[in-house]
């Protein structure tokens, strides 16, 4: 079953007077528990089209469908419901919020909707999610009291604490050491092994990328490789 | 709601030196209104409680009546409508004190001056006694003896007389005959002749042998009230309790208007009432408030350019929120967009902004009451030896401070407005910030 879903996507951004094509007509799937990587070089489109998935930006033309909703022509505050039950996101520079410490952290995308599940639901949940991520000794730390490895995990931790269909992260691993970028990743895996919550990460460290069974590789806004490690293989656009 | 509350506090807290000092160009504020309208406040009551004291009371009632011979004359009799409604009233009265009054020449030697001269008892007259800033010589004589009397300072130095001495006292009786006593100067006090209230004190039962009243009759009923709130319908009582079926059919042909000052009536119905002679006894019933008309009146100026001064200093504030907000704004892009991804509502993240405001402005606000409570506390505390005429400004001699709860509440939801205001465009820009564009910030 498809969970993400891209139709023709085009995304154009002007930039002063020129226009720059980010992504010049995409179209793939991503099935329901996957863990699919989007690699290419910097300026290949990855980070435009996780953030098209993300809701965060709305692409120039085409169709992109998330758990079934098609996102066009969706208002803000549809786009951001949308967010809140559907996805969670890990972003780069970690973007914790920095007045709050980690459970504070983790449990703050909980308490932004309507139906938030009752306190004891929501410690326990939160209490097993810190310790997944491993770290149960600093629930109560700020985010500047933690290293950048401990920061992601906190932040994986943030991206499931909605029990989200999918979460999106964008070069996750960029500014982490290359063993601790490892352990990242193997945790994300893991999360989406035991979850079944589907994982779309953008990177372009192909040692990170093999860990992923569905990678869809870009160059120049086109897709130029959809592969599965498992059964089938997407189209190539 | 309380997650937005729960940033925002924990926001203010993030940038403490910035905090301290938006918080402290409130408090700055919050510190100068309060204090002027304490003080203002303070003045007032104590010009209340010092007329109140050199006057005898709050609530005064004068009567009047025409001798035979076609005169008014200001004397009040033993009346049982009046006893009953004191003893009605006995609850709501404090204190009363009886006087009489007289305009008399006081004379020393080959000096003279005319002043007036309040018969008191003074035994009945502690407030006053308290009010009194002896200069020169001692009040202690005074239940005592008949023949003494207490001077303002300025009225002995025209005369030259010490205390001591004797002076002489000339007067017409109530009925127009002169008459002369001699009295003994027991003290001196502090004049309030700058506020039209320089009196010299004797004994009652003395100055009505030289006005030629019984020692039992007076001129002047002064009442303390328990509570200044309900002065207004306690005067009102009296003033409906003593009126005459007469009175009350003259009252409905024609409603009068009547000025008095300091219990003394500037009578625009004098050429009436010499046209018209009555029977018996009319009473004039005034309370202090409508002595303290034209204080308040000048203090409410006073309070009003105490406001706009302070919607000055919330203006200046307001500019420097608004910038401080702005650049908040800018620093915090990547979280908004952080939080705007995590499916947090435009009006949620406004509202952290909108929370921030409000909780500077709550804490500006409480430590510019605290800052005004202490030095209120220390400035209050002190004892100053000023001019004599600003003692009436003052309690014993120190500053007082009194600040109505509602003016408290009005400032606050005043400087609590201005900081939404403020706040209000920097929180709604963050709001409508894309989350895309926000993300992608390098702030």
């Amino acid at each position: 079953m498809a969970i993400v879903e891209l139709e023709n996507v085009k995304k154009v951004y002007t930039l002063g007077k020129a226009e720059v094509h980010a992504v010049r007509g995409v179209t793939f799937t991503i099935e329901k528990g996957d863990f699919a990587s989007i690699v290419g070089p910097s300026g290949s489109g990855k980070s435009t089209i996780l953030n098209l998935i993300g809701c965060i930006d709305q692409p120039t033309e085409g169709i992109v469908s998330i758990n079934g909703t098609c996102t066009e022509g969706l208002k803000d505050k549809a786009l951001t419901t949308l967010r809140h039950e559907t996805l969670g996101f890990i972003f780069q520079s970690f973007n914790l919020i920095p007045v709050l410490n980690v459970y504070e952290n983790i449990e703050f995308p909980l308490l932004l909707g309507k139906n938030r599940p009752g306190k004891k639901e929501t410690k326990e949940w939160i209490e097993f999610l810190v310790e997944a991520v491993g770290l149960a000794d600093h629930m109560h730390h700020k985010s500047n009291e933690l290293s950048g490895g401990q920061r992601q995990r906190v932040a994986i931790a943030r991206a499931l604490a909605t029990k989200p269909e999918i979460v999106l992260a964008d070069e996750p691993t960029a500014n982490l050491d290359s063993k601790t970028g490892q352990s990242i990743i193997e945790l994300m895996k893991k999360m989406n092994s035991d979850l079944n919550t589907t994982f779309v990460f953008s990177t372009h460290d192909r040692t990170i990328m093999e860990i992923a069974d569905h990678v869809i590789e870009l160059l120049d806004g086109l897709i130029v490789k959809n592969s599965r490690t498992s059964a089938e293989a997407g189209n190539i656009s | 709601m309380f997650l937005t509350m729960k940033v925002a506090f924990r926001n203010i807290s993030r940038q403490k030196k910035r905090s301290f000092l938006l918080a402290g160009a409130i408090a700055f504020g919050m510190l100068a209104i309060t204090l002027m309208n304490a003080l203002t406040g303070g003045v007032v009551g104590n010009i209340r409680d010092n007329f109140s004291h050199a006057l005898g009371g709050h609530v005064f009632i004068t009567g009047r009546e025409w001798t035979d011979a076609g005169q008014m004359i200001m004397k009040i009799r033993s009346d049982a409508n009046l006893d009953r409604l004191l003893e009605e009233n006995a609850s709501q009265i404090e204190a009363f004190t009886r006087r009489s009054q007289a305009m008399p020449s006081l004379i020393f030697g080959s000096q003279q001056t005319m002043h007036m001269v309040y018969g008191v008892d003074f035994s009945e007259e502690d407030k006053l006694l308290d009010s009194l800033v002896v200069t020169h010589g001692s009040l202690d004589e005074l239940g005592s003896k008949d023949d003494l009397i207490i001077l303002p300072q300025p009225v002995g130095e025209r005369l030259g007389v010490e205390v001591g001495e004797t002076i002489l006292i000339r007067l017409e009786t109530l009925t127009g005959q002169q008459n002369v006593g001699e009295v003994k100067v027991a003290a001196f006090i502090e004049d309030q002749e700058e506020l039209g209230l320089s009196a010299a004190y004797t004994s009652r039962a003395y100055l009505n042998t030289l006005l030629g009243m019984d020692s039992h009759e007076y001129q002047m009923l002064n009442m303390f009230v328990t509570d200044l709130d309900f002065v207004e319908g306690f005067a009102r009582t009296f003033r409906e309790g003593l009126r005459t079926l007469e009175e009350e059919e003259e009252e409905e042909a024609e409603p009068a208007v009547t000025v008095t000052v300091a219990g003394m009536p500037l009578d625009p119905m004098g050429e009436q009432e010499e046209l018209t002679p009555w029977e018996g006894t009319r009473y004039q019933v005034m309370n202090i408030n409508q002595i303290m008309e034209a204080v308040e009146l000048v203090v409410g100026v006073l309070n009003q350019v105490g406001l706009v001064i302070f919607l000055i200093l919330l203006v200046v504030t307001m500019v420097g929120i608004t910038n401080t907000f702005r650049m908040m704004m800018i620093e915090r892009t990547k979280e908004i967009g952080t939080m705007r991804a995590f499916g947090m509502h435009q009006k949620q993240v406004k509202r952290i902004f909108l929370w921030e405001a409000v909780l500077l402005g709550l804490l500006g606000c409480m430590a510019g009451l605290v800052l005004s409570g202490v030095f209120a506390m220390v400035v209050g505390s002190l004892s100053l030896n000023t001019d004599p005429s600003l003692q009436f400004f003052l309690n014993n001699g120190k500053i007082t401070f009194s600040l109505p709860i509602g003016s408290v509440f009005l400032n606050t939801a005043l400087v609590v407005f201005t900081s939404l205001l403020a706040a209000y465009w920097p929180a709604r820009a963050a709001a409508k910030m894309s989350p895309m564009k926000a993300l992608s910030s390098h702030t």
